[in-house]
């Protein structure tokens, strides 16, 4: 093994994957149905969250400070109806419907402050918290009540069918496994079948490089750009949270798992038919585990049978859950199980392939 | 005395049980052409992927430049430059861009690409990519390629195989000057006349044997017959072809007497191709 030949075989491996359309392909691919995702489920042009109000009459303060607000979008409705339906088709995340006088009869006590509330069901956890913090505050200023004797219990009534997670949520493991999975399988593999075709692979090894840092520069450069694209995509969907030295390694194993898959894959395809056969088969194999997730109705567990699994588990863990290392712990150990097999694997097809090259010249 | 560039023992190697090498022996010396002849199947791609590297001996030793090539492999092919028969360019990249990773890979210091591609006739087109080149340009960048490391040892697969004219000048003069540096060259050819006209000894490889060594003027000398193609004018004003065999006790008598008693038009002196010799040894063309 030679580090400065691996790290020139590198530059070319990304200096040729800039003009491949496979590379362009798998790079492009995430991001932009990152941002249609976004696009379509509301969470990339409309960050701030968005509260609907009906006001029987009487709550222009509260009104107003709720319209004041910076970190919320309000908007009012005629009647209770019409504000229903409002959060019922996701026009607004979170609805109030104030009874007459509400901040008057809450500032004075004794008698009962009544509010209907209404939250859409696809109504992500970040709005509905900065809802609450909105309203809480602008009851205060309204009311001059001391925020922790606020005489309030508030019962939500929900319209539509219970969910979760946000269509943009339960499409994120997706979008991940997709990122790391066609980065760095997808790339080193066509990459290696593409020169096993057209000769320079042998052209390679005959000089003082070795076959072992030619597979070497092509799992870094998978496993780099599978990084990156993961990192990406957690970007694009705000998905950012929890101990970024613990999703880092996440990203960093999911990466090696799948660049040292994808040299496997490019070493066995005889050629690009073969590969694109394989890769048919296999792409449900390692989409499943994301595709499982869209549909929260189909038991989770059976994801845990694809080895992606125990990269997309954890990244949402960490990214949703805040999730500590003890949490993903197990789902790493099984990571790096398989990392090691694959090593392996890989360390005897070396071995398979150079005679296989020198068989074929 | 200086080692052999090349020293091969009892070299053997076979697929399965089809032996393709069959304990074959000789030296190439530094400045040499070596022309490894032979027809398809014959063992010749089969002894340069030994010789390369490529491929582990099972039996014989092959030593290039003093190195063993199964223990010092990776050493003795930082010595070596190769062009093959089928281009293998990355064709995506232009030329500057495919000598420039190959002399990073033989970690050449001070490495000048624009002059190499001034030598193979390249320049000029040094900014686009290869996949727009000619087969003969893309030839003479495989040769420049085999040449970026300044190799003591050039092995040269079909190297003007399909090639214009002008392509295969520019490739023979390149031999000619890497062996007057120094460089040994293993050469492996349908092309009998290149294989004559740039190797100082050739070598005919037959069912992994070799069956002939020499140079190509002692391999006419020994095998192949010269001889004088006359045509004369009969007494009836027909024309005839008579045959003088050269190189026999009664070849001058034989001269004399042709032209003092016939009529004599044109004489053409004739020898035997190394394609000749190799069926004669062989009982098989070149080609097959």
């Amino acid at each position: 093994m030679d580090v400065q030949r691996i790290w020139v075989l590198m530059g070319k491996e990304i200096r040729l994957g800039l003009t491949s359309f496979m590379s362009i392909y798998v790079l492009v691919m995430p991001v932009l149905l990152s941002l249609l995702v976004a696009l379509i489920f509301g969470d990339l042009f409309a960050q701030t969250p968005r509260l609907g109000l009906f006001d029987a009459g009487g709550n222009e303060t509260l009104v107003q400070a709720l319209a004041d607000h910076p970190s919320i979008q309000t908007r009012s409705y005629a009647s209770q109806a019409a504000l229903e339906a409002a959060v019922a088709r996701g026009s607004v995340e979170w609805g109030m419907s104030l009874e007459a006088d509400f901040a008057n009869v809450l500032r004075e006590g004794g008698a009962v402050a009544r509010t209907n509330t209404y939250r859409w069901g696809e109504a992500g956890a970040r709005s509905l918290m900065l809802i609450e913090a909105a309203v809480a505050r602008a009851v205060v200023e309204a009311t001059g009540l001391v925020f922790d004797e606020l005489p309030v219990n508030v019962e939500v009534g929900q319209l539509g069918k219970a969910s979760t997670a946000t269509w943009s949520q339960r499409l994120l493991p997706l979008l991940l496994i997709m990122a790391i999975v066609l980065s760095g399988l997808f790339i080193p593999s066509s990459s290696l079948v593409d020169e096993k075709q057209k000769g320079t692979l042998v052209a390679l090894t005959t000089t003082p490089a070795s076959l072992l840092d030619v597979y070497l520069a092509k799992t870094a450069v998978g496993f780099i750009l599978s990084g990156l694209m993961a990192l990406i995509i957690l970007a694009l969907n705000n998905a950012f949270a929890g101990n970024p030295g613990l999703l880092l390694l996440v990203i960093a194993l999911g990466g090696l798992m799948s660049s040292i898959l994808g040299v496997i894959l490019g070493s066995l395809s005889r050629d690009m038919e073969t590969f694109m056969g394989i890769i048919k088969v296999l792409g449900l194999v390692l989409y499943a585990p994301g595709i499982l997730e869209i549909f929260p109705q189909v038991p989770q567990w059976i994801g845990r049978v694809f080895p992606t699994y125990y990269i997309m588990n954890p990244l949402l863990e960490i990214s949703r859950n805040a999730a500590r290392f003890a949490d993903v712990a197990l789902d790493l150990a099984i990571l790096i199980g398989f990392i090691v097999i694959l090593a392996f694997v890989l360390a005897r097809e070396i071995q398979r392939q150079q005679q296989q090259l020198a068989l074929e010249g | 005395m200086t080692s052999p560039a090349i020293s091969v023992k009892d070299l053997s190697f076979s697929y399965g049980e089809n032996l393709a090498v069959d304990g074959i022996s000789f030296d190439v010396a530094e400045g040499e052409v070596f022309g490894f002849l032979g027809p398809n199947g014959a063992g010749k791609s089969t002894t340069v992927r030994l010789l390369t590297g490529q491929l582990t001996p099972q039996a014989g030793t092959a030593e290039l430049l003093g190195m063993d090539i199964v223990s010092e492999r990776k050493k003795a092919q930082q010595e070596m430059g190769i062009s093959y028969e089928s281009t293998n360019l990355y064709e995506q990249l232009n030329a500057v861009e495919n000598l420039n990773l190959f002399a990073r890979l033989y970690k050449v210091a001070d490495f000048d690409a624009m002059a190499l591609l001034e030598r193979v006739g390249l320049s000029g087109r040094e900014k686009e990519h290869v996949a727009n080149y000619s087969k003969g340009m893309k030839q003479r960048l495989m040769m420049a390629r085999a040449l970026v490391s300044r190799p003591r040892l050039l092995f040269l697969d079909e190297p003007t195989d399909g090639l214009d004219p002008v392509s295969t000048q520019t490739i023979h003069a390149l031999i000619e000057t890497a062996t007057r540096e120094g460089t040994a060259v293993f050469l492996t050819t349908h092309d009998m006349v290149e294989a004559d006209k740039l190797s100082d000894r050739v070598a005919f490889i037959h069912e992994g044997r070799i069956v002939a060594l020499d140079t190509p003027a002692a391999l006419k000398q020994r095998f192949g017959l010269r001889a004088l193609k006359v045509e004369v004018r009969l007494a009836n004003g027909q024309t005839e072809l008579r045959e003088v065999t050269l190189d026999e006790s009664g070849t001058a008598q034989a001269v004399h007497d042709l032209f003092r008693n016939e009529h004599v038009l044109t004489v053409h002196s004739e020898e035997a191709t190394l394609e000749d010799i190799f069926i004669d040894i062989t009982g098989r063309g070149l080609q097959g």
